[in-house]
């Protein structure tokens, strides 16, 4: 099928099977690594991406459905190669180890911090709950979050 | 900007070179490489525990549109060189070593066993061809559990054994073992469990192969803890010299001991693309690593303990069963390092040690972050259940065991020197941020209203890397670390360590070691890693890359250092003794009138115009054989909630006072601390690896294998002692693997006490829910 | 773990979704949110001929109230109808259902994560039938009403007959369920969703769905059903039965928990042993009833979980 969905405010347009996972065409199809594939089975979180500005599973929703949407991705998050604000938070946080997780929590946390600018750790734990980091045992990412929040309530 | 703290990168929390390019969907992950007419692998796999392997038919999977290539087992025997795991055979322990393939042909061992490898278009089109590879079996009984194997009438897993153990038996004594037990004031027995567990990076297993027929190289990105451990494997199975294997890594999404060196898959796929000539990748999904990629520490001890009525623990005699699964990777290496720890920071002068390592019907064991730890469960739980027996406090009867530092340092029973271990000074710690006693009365209180609360406290050592012993052999604790150093004309320092980091953050913290050592900004050192064409031998693994590799890359540094400003001495016209690297400029000391670029040095060399001495290239080839080395260790006290109705665990409190001596970047280590103690949560509270009884495995996807979230890990307090260090320069040791060590007996012994109130005793290490209220009902029956 | 071949048809009405239906019977899914049956296809576990995929399906989406009058029983106060393809974060935020169906308003979050409930559908939850899923006891305790539709007719099936195995549903081939109408709580109601999981997010090793209807301090109306005890949603009715016309004590619950589980014969999994499962279903009944008491006398929280 012929599909055309606006990635990252770009309209890519290619043909695709329809059991074609979201997740396996941003990577294979336009080359979007960034978005990771940890489990396949919407466990991990580590592929989430936004789809008109929620945060979606992309392994748990194929590229047909999402024709005509907008997509983003961790790289269009900081498309001039600078880090956005969470993104630097999170590296002055070192909320991260070997950066597999990663892009799935940016995104997640992204969502969550658009709707929930003042949330507070036990909130935030929740809302990330739904993604797995094998290697920092969550504090650093908490903490990357609530500094974001932080800064953008002084901002 | 790196921040520097008192003029120095060492000891400060200097952000991370590495987190730019994965914080932006920068990283380029083995799956992210795509190379032009690449090919995808999939497996098909066991579905039987154990089973003869009648026949394979390939032929409908060869049919099918956009299928490549089937090979078979017996295909790809033809196509490789027989032998053991790479791993095993680089390490052989000794005692029997199993024949098998490298795919399965005559049997398959375990569920997930591999058969056959479609290659195919697209993983997609592989994974329809599996469906239609038909593979007759006849089932076999399963040897699914230890017990089954140790008995002598099981069915052998391999036709050249008649059993089914695989470690020689032995037993080794320390010290007037009988003696001991027969003038000791009681003897307790023990049966302790340790269940199998796993790895679970959140990358799995892949490779990306690809054999230029035209020169005959086969270049492998790869996701290893060593590009040249991979290199080595691949050209032995292959049949290659090794000089016609590269591997190069990207950026690898976790390992824990998983990704070491070349798994059978691996060079299958490698024996894929030589046969085709075209790249084959072959990505594990989650499936096939939650089933066959390996898994680890299942493990049993019957142990005695010969004690004092004052509560001198004064020797053990522990018998191991280790069930290394259905192939020999790492299983049979274990119990000689357990034997080595058992005695811990403690001053018990008999040991009595015997170990049998069994194959079973499950996935093979592989190395899990701190293989080793079983030694520090036994002892830290027998610890807790003599203390109850005894009538003392967990935190009085490690008190009272632990060795004293004393000059020269006491020995373990078995053989090393215990030197700078800080044991008394980690608890003494730990029992100064918790309040022990108000937190008796929080309990007492909560125990009124229904509510269970319990603390726990557990102690370890690392070698990481070890101490130099004394009579040992010439070498240091952990072998000799290579780096090579090289300034270039644009002042560049590079690094090139056989280290491959992943998630460890090497390429800021030798960086921050070799920035301050040779006298240029953070930003003007590169690490290089990840080509076994540029990068000395080296492995990640052992918590050894603290001391090890910041070691080299110390004296590396200095080393190069002393080469610059011997060449620089020509240019400024001053002795090299009187001169100095300050940010980048080599200078008179003291004098930035003098100070020239360390970028014009390397240009003026590079031109020849500093002597054949100088040579045109500013490089030094370092080693380091780890100085004095040293112990890393510390204690961890947790404390928990236990709902009784429930089972379920909430982990309320924890805190670690850490000795790892001088931090070379704080916030790296304290996260691998933390990551090692979700871990050791995550192995007590959800983690397990099940089979059935009959060797069915039950734990394929992240609905059934349970790995810890944000919300069921607590936050972190963490201390550092920072003991005075046994080298004055090289005073970092290793983090990696001691939260995952000791968090385990922690948590469980906290648990216990919760519990106490119920006569609850624990003798295993998996408390699922349903399991604690099991244990409060044995408890209650008697 | 990737999806095997399938056709791929997006309706845009019911009309032409039914039809799909009719033609392709058996051999067709029906993709709502895809929650459930992406992963099923990813493992391989599901096999269609077809995907009709709904979500394009503007008239399955929405939250209306429906009113009384043509309601039997328990939609005597009147209903509110919500869409088959209606997402979770969306009755997650409605007011209308935090206002008019509190149990259903206190399950909502405890459904998988934000991500699984930004996709995942009402219609797509109740029609996969999973009993471990906390929808389906929301939906039997409080006798929802299945609205499905095919070429030929439109059928109402009470929530008692809809579930009628694992992942089995009174729902013909051909049929799609296009809207769930759950009755509206009467004034003095609490509502309350307790499960015990093994991680924040799970599926829950046991749940349970209880409202509680006070009248001048008496109970006047109880609903109790369980998730995870066996392969449908399971109703206590003789614990309700026995807090009918009672005033709310914790004897009365520790009661109501005896009865509840007595009848029960939970499975067994990794997850926990059938002995394991009664006596969490036993706690959580006194749990939930204590909750949904106070959340009666509007003293409660609504959001109240056992693991968190």
């Amino acid at each position: 099928m012929d599909i055309s969905v606006t990635v990252n405010g770009e309209t890519r347009t290619r043909s695709v099977e329809a059991r074609r996972t979201l997740a396996d065409f941003l990577r294979d199809d336009l080359d979007l690594t960034g978005t990771h594939v940890g489990c396949e089975h919407g466990v991990c979180g580590a592929c989430t991406v936004l789809v008109d500005g929620r945060a979606v599973r992309s392994c748990l929703m194929l590229a047909v459905q999402a024709a005509g949407r907008e997509v983003t991705t961790v790289e269009g998050l900081a498309p001039d190669g600078a880090l956005g604000p969470l993104q630097q938070a999170m590296a002055d946080s070192h909320s991260f180890q070997c950066g597999f997780c990663t892009p799935g929590f940016v995104m997640q946390a992204t969502a969550f911090l658009t709707d929930h600018p003042d949330a507070g750790e036990r909130e935030i734990r929740e809302a990330l709950s739904g993604n797995i980091c094998r290697c920092t045992g969550y504090q650093s990412i908490i903490d990357g979050v609530l500094l974001a929040a932080q800064r953008s309530r002084q901002a | 900007m790196a921040q520097i703290a008192a003029q120095r990168y060492t000891g400060a929390s200097v952000k991370r070179s590495e987190d730019p390019r994965i914080l932006t969907g920068g990283g380029r992950y083995v799956d992210d490489i795509k190379l032009p007419g690449m090919l995808h692998a999939a497996f098909v796999r066991s579905p039987l525990a154990h089973g003869r392997v009648l026949a394979v038919d390939a032929s409908a999977a060869r049919a099918l549109t956009g299928v490549v290539a089937v090979y078979t087992g017996a295909d790809l025997a033809e196509m490789t060189i027989p032998g053991q795991d790479p791993l095993f055979a680089m390490m052989a322990s000794g005692g029997p070593a199993p024949e098998y393939t490298l795919l399965a042909t005559d049997k398959v061992r375990f569920v997930g066993d591999p058969v056959a490898i479609v290659v195919a278009e697209s993983r997609y089109l592989a994974e329809d061809g599996c469906e239609l590879v038909e593979v007759d079996y006849a089932d076999l009984p399963p040897v699914a559990s230890a017990a089954t194997a140790l008995d002598a009438g099981s069915p052998p897993l391999f036709a050249n054994l008649d059993d089914n153990i695989i470690g020689p038996h032995t037993r080794t004594e320390y010290g007037d073992v009988a003696g001991t037990f027969k003038n000791a004031d009681r003897v307790e027995e023990f049966h302790i469990d340790i269940h199998r567990h796993q790895n679970v990076p959140m990358e799995g297993r892949g490779i990306v192969a690809s054999h230029d027929p035209e020169t005959g190289i086969m270049t492998v990105h790869a996701a290893t803890q060593s590009v040249h451990v991979t290199r080595l494997g691949i050209a032995m199975r292959l049949g290659m010299d090794a000089a016609k294997v590269r591997v190069l890594a990207g950026d690898i999404g976790g390992s824990f001991g998983l990704k070491i060196g070349a798994s059978r898959e691996e060079i299958a796929v490698a024996a894929a693309s030589r046969a085709l000539g075209r790249p084959v990748k072959w990505t594990e999904d989650r499936g096939e690593n939650l089933a066959a990629s390996g898994h680890a520490r299942e493990e049993s001890f019957d142990v005695r303990a010969a004690v004092s009525e004052d509560g001198d623990l004064l020797g053990l005699d522990v018998r191991m069963v280790i069930d290394i699964g259905a192939y020999p990777v790492m299983g049979t290496m274990v119990p000689g390092i357990v034997q080595a720890m058992m005695p811990g920071p403690y001053k018990m002068a008999a040991l009595g040690f015997e170990s049998t390592a069994v194959a079973t019907n499950k996935a093979s064991y592989v190395a899990y972050r701190g293989p080793w730890a079983s030694e520090t469960f036994v002892r830290e739980r027998i610890l807790d259940l003599l203390a109850r027996d005894l009538g003392l406090d967990p935190l009085e009867i490690r008190l009272r065991n632990v060795a004293p530092r004393t000059d020269p340092p006491l020995m373990m029973v078995t053989g090393r020197p215990l030197v700078g271990v800080t044991t008394k000074e980690s608890l003494e710690r730990v029992a100064q941020l918790i309040d022990i006693p108000a937190f008796r009365r929080r309990q007492a209180q909560a125990r009124e209203q229904g509510r269970y609360l319990g603390i726990g406290l557990a102690t370890f050592i690392e070698g990481a890397p070890g101490p130099r012993s004394p009579g040992g052999p010439g070498e240091g604790p952990m072998g000799i670390e290579h780096m090579r150093l090289w300034l270039s004309e644009d002042g560049i320092l590079t690094l090139y360590t056989g280290q491959m980091p992943h998630g460890q953050s090497h390429q800021t913290t030798l960086a921050q070691i070799a920035a301050d050592e040779f006298g240029v900004p953070f930003e003007q050192v590169r690490v290089v890693v990840g080509d076994s064409d540029a990068v000395p031998f080296g492995l990640t693994g052992g918590s050894r890359s603290a001391t090890m590799t910041g070691g080299v890359a110390l004296h590396g540094a200095r080393q190069l250092k002393g080469k610059v400003l011997d060449a620089a001495a020509q240019l400024i016209e001053a002795s090299a003794a009187d001169l100095e690297i300050v940010d980048g400029q080599v200078q008179v000391v003291g004098d930035p009138d003098t100070a020239i670029p360390v970028g014009e040095v390397a240009r003026q060399a590079a031109a020849g115009r500093l002597g054949d001495d100088v040579g045109t290239r500013l490089e030094v080839q370092a080693q380091f054989d780890g100085g004095e080395g040293g112990w890393s260790g510390g204690t961890h006290c947790a404390i928990v909630e236990v709902d009784v109705e429930t089972g379920i665990v909430t982990v309320e409190r924890y805190v670690a006072a850490e000795d790892c001596g001088a931090l070379i970047n704080p916030a790296v280590v304290e996260g691998q601390i933390r990551g090692g103690i979700a871990q050791g949560i995550g192995a007590v509270l959800l983690e397990r690896s099940a089979y059935d009884a009959d060797g069915n495995y039950q734990s394929a996807t992240f609905m059934d294998y349970l790995l810890p979230t944000a919300c069921e890990i607590p936050r972190f307090e963490i201390e550092h002692l920072e003991t005075v260090p046994t080298d004055a320069d090289v005073n970092f040791r290793g983090v990696g693997e001691g939260g995952m060590i000791v968090a385990p007996p922690t948590v469980v012994n906290a648990i216990e006490d919760a519990l106490s109130p119920f006569g609850v005793r624990i003798y295993e290490q998996h408390l699922p829910p349903a399991r604690i209220l099991e244990l409060i009902e044995e408890a209650n029956a008697g | 773990m990737k999806l095997p071949s399938v056709e791929y048809e997006a309706p845009a009405t019911v009309a032409e979704a039914v039809g799909l239906l009719a033609e392709h019977q058996d051999e067709a899914s029906v993709l709502a949110g895809g929650q459930s049956l992406i992963p099923l296809l990813a493992l391989r576990l599901a096999r269609p001929a077809v995907l009709v995929d709904i979500n394009g399906v503007a008239e399955l989406s929405g939250i209306s109230q429906a009113n009384g009058s043509q309601a039997n029983g328990s939609q005597a106060n009147g209903s509110l109808a919500i869409g088959a393809t209606t997402r979770e974060y969306m009755a997650e935020e409605s007011a209308q259902v935090a206002q008019a169906v509190p149990l259903l308003a206190a399950a909502l979050p405890l459904i998988g994560h934000e991500a699984i409930r930004n996709r995942g559908t009402i219609g797509g939850s109740l029609a996969h039938a999973d009993p471990a899923a906390e929808l389906p006891a929301v939906a039997r305790a409080l006798d929802a009403e299945f609205v499905v539709r095919s070429a030929a007719e439109t059928r109402v099936i009470a929530a008692a007959d809809w579930f009628e195995g694992y992942l089995a549903t009174a729902r013909r081939p051909d049929e799609l369920l296009t809207e769930v109408r759950f009755p509206m709580a009467p004034p003095g109601t609490g509502a309350a969703f307790e499960e015990v999981a093994r991680r924040h997010g799970d599926f829950a090793i046991v749940g349970l769905a209880a409202q509680l209807t006070l009248n001048d301090g008496v109970i006047s109306d109880a609903r109790l059903a369980f998730s995870g005890v066996a392969d449908v949603p399971v109703r206590a009715r003789d614990a309700e039965d026995l807090l009918k016309g009672q005033r709310p004590s914790s004897e009365l619950f520790a009661e109501a928990a005896r009865a509840a589980t007595a009848a029960i014969d939970p499975p067994a999994d990794l997850h926990g042993s059938s002995e394991y499962r009664k006596k969490v279903a036993a706690a959580l009944v006194r749990r939930g009833l204590k909750a949904a008491t106070g959340n009666a006398q509007g003293t409660g929280n609504a959001h109240e979980r056992q693991h968190s």
